[in-house]
């Protein structure tokens, strides 16, 4: 390949290093790949939206624990045979026996519980004029949204939450140190799983984990332990990111008032308004893939075992794609990729669109003129990103 | 039965593939490629796979 089209650099464990920022603005209109200090950064939506799905690319995240020191054990066992990380016909065998009961047709059942659950929350904050973003509403509402889809106890929620986030810690460097606490922490979440299956094998109900229990596909079905595992992965998978996204979303709101106002008098405008702050804002700002072979793809040669990111709020924001990139929660655009793409597309959209397009909703129908009530602390505006701590005032409608 | 996929919703992302993979496939440059006419003994595959689709895509006659 010539070598005459000038590459952009992108330092992305540099600490400063940020989505929004003209750095990386004008990596993506420099041109449609940037080399980072590990691997390539893939900018532009057309290209994100082609390679994304493509087979030569893997996951990539199976090999984490063995490069951080962690080559057996409890964690090592449910990590590396986990829907996430398995590929080709492994995954696809479990990930159809998922499927259907993530679909649209079962989910909606779930809608009132969920409306009941915001409504809930919202009664408990509304008569302050003011509430933490995070504390008060998306992480109890993000956990307990799974505590109603897998049938554990909402009452449960706080140690839901809290093993879930200690197996978090398995995600970051300090790994090998946590490892026994994230051990303990998982053993525990198995124990919740392995009482959900025994329950709905012996007594099924009209719920999510019974039609796990009995899905078939063609006389295939789901072992105790592959679906104990897909249970843990479900709750680890869904809690932090929907939590975050409903940071993020009530953020980009807050600097929108027309916006907000727009969507309190159409509230069937929420599902939309979804879309558009997870095209604008993901919390998952890149999607990462190893290559499996040798890629090349137009001037990109990507070595076997590199590593492909995928920009997602840089795909997003991308000119090419969306000519008026500027919020409109009434605009019809091309997808984003805040799930991902491809055979790992998030297996629970369906639920995060729903429960976060009720949780918009209402909160745009009890508030208005929503302002920052005090000091806000955000996670580094890169990997996946949230508020820490995201205090709003408002005035009750 | 006839099989329908709206084009430009769909994204290609190939979770149909997975519960009716006769019907439907991804072909080299990932591009989702389908039968129109299928026999009715597959309308529980394809009916999955419409539920299926992220996108929503697929309809059936
Ligand atoms: C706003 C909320 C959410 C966001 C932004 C999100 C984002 C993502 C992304 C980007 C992926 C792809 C990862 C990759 O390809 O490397 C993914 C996969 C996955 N998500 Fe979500 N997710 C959300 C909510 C949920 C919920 C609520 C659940 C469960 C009910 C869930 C379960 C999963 C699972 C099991 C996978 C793995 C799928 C596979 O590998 O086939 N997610 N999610
Ligand atoms: S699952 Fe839907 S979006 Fe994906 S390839 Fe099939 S029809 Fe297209």
């Amino acid at each position: 390949m010539s070598t005459d089209i000038a590459v952009p650099y992108l330092d992305i464990s540099d600490p400063t290093f940020a989505m929004h920022s003209d750095q990386v603005r004008d990596a993506r209109a420099q041109h449609w790949y940037a080399k980072t200090n590990y691997g390539y950064a893939i900018l532009r939506h057309e290209y994100v939206s082609k390679l994304l799905k493509d087979p030569r690319l893997s996951q990539g995240s199976g090999q984490w624990p063995d490069h951080n020191g962690v080559h057996s054990g409890l964690f090592y066992d449910w990590w590396t045979t986990c829907l996430l990380v398995l590929e080709g016909d492994n995954h696809h065998r479990i990930r159809r026996l998922l499927n259907p009961a993530f679909s649209p047709r079962h989910i909606e059942a779930y809608m009132p519980a969920f409306e009941a659950l915001a409504d809930e929350l919202v009664d408990s904050f509304i008569d302050k004029g003011e509430f933490e973003v995070v504390n008060d509403f998306s992480e109890p509402y993000a956990t307990r949204v799974l505590c109603i889809l897998t049938g554990i106890p909402q009452s449960e929620w706080t140690t839901i939450a809290r093993l879930a986030s200690t197996i978090g810690l398995a995600l970051s460097i300090s790994i090998k140190d946590e490892l026994p606490n994230i051990e303990d922490a998982l053993a525990e979440l198995y124990g919740y799983a392995e009482a959900l299956i025994a329950d709905r094998q012996a007594n099924p109900k009209d719920d999510l984990v019974t039609k796990l229990v009995q899905a078939n596909a063609a006389g295939d079905t789901l072992s105790d332990s592959e679906l104990r595992n897909a249970l843990c992965l479900l709750i680890f998978g869904g809690m932090d990111t929907t939590r975050n996204q409903i940071g993020l979303g009530l953020r980009e709101f807050m600097r929108r008032p027309d916006q907000w106002e727009l969507l309190a008098a159409n509230p069937d405008l929420a599902r939309n308004a979804v879309e558009e702050v997870m095209r604008m804002n993901p919390t998952t700002t890149w999607v990462t893939r190893e290559a499996v072979v040798d890629l090349d793809y137009e001037d990109l040669h990507v070595p076997a075992g590199s590593t492909v990111h995928f920009f997602t709020q840089v795909s997003g924001t991308d000119p090419e794609a969306y000519p008026n990139p500027e919020m409109d929660i009434t605009a019809e655009r091309a997808p984003h990729y805040g799930f991902g793409g491809g055979m790992h597309h998030c297996l629970g959209h369906f639920v995060a669109r729903m429960d976060m397009t009720i949780a918009m909703r209402i909160l745009s129908q009890k508030m208005t003129n929503l302002r920052l009530g005090g000091t806000e602390e955000w996670l580094p505006d890169s990997a996946n990103t949230g508020p820490v701590r995201f205090p709003i005032a408002f005035d009750k409608r | 039965m006839q099989v329908y996929v709206d084009r430009a919703k769909c994204d290609n992302h190939g979770q149909c593939t997975f519960s009716a993979p006769t019907v439907f496939r991804l072909d080299e440059q990932g591009v989702l490629q389908y039968e129109e006419n299928v026999d009715e003994s597959l309308r529980d595959e394809v009916e999955e796979a419409a539920d299926v689709c992220p996108l929503q895509a697929i309809f059936i006659k």
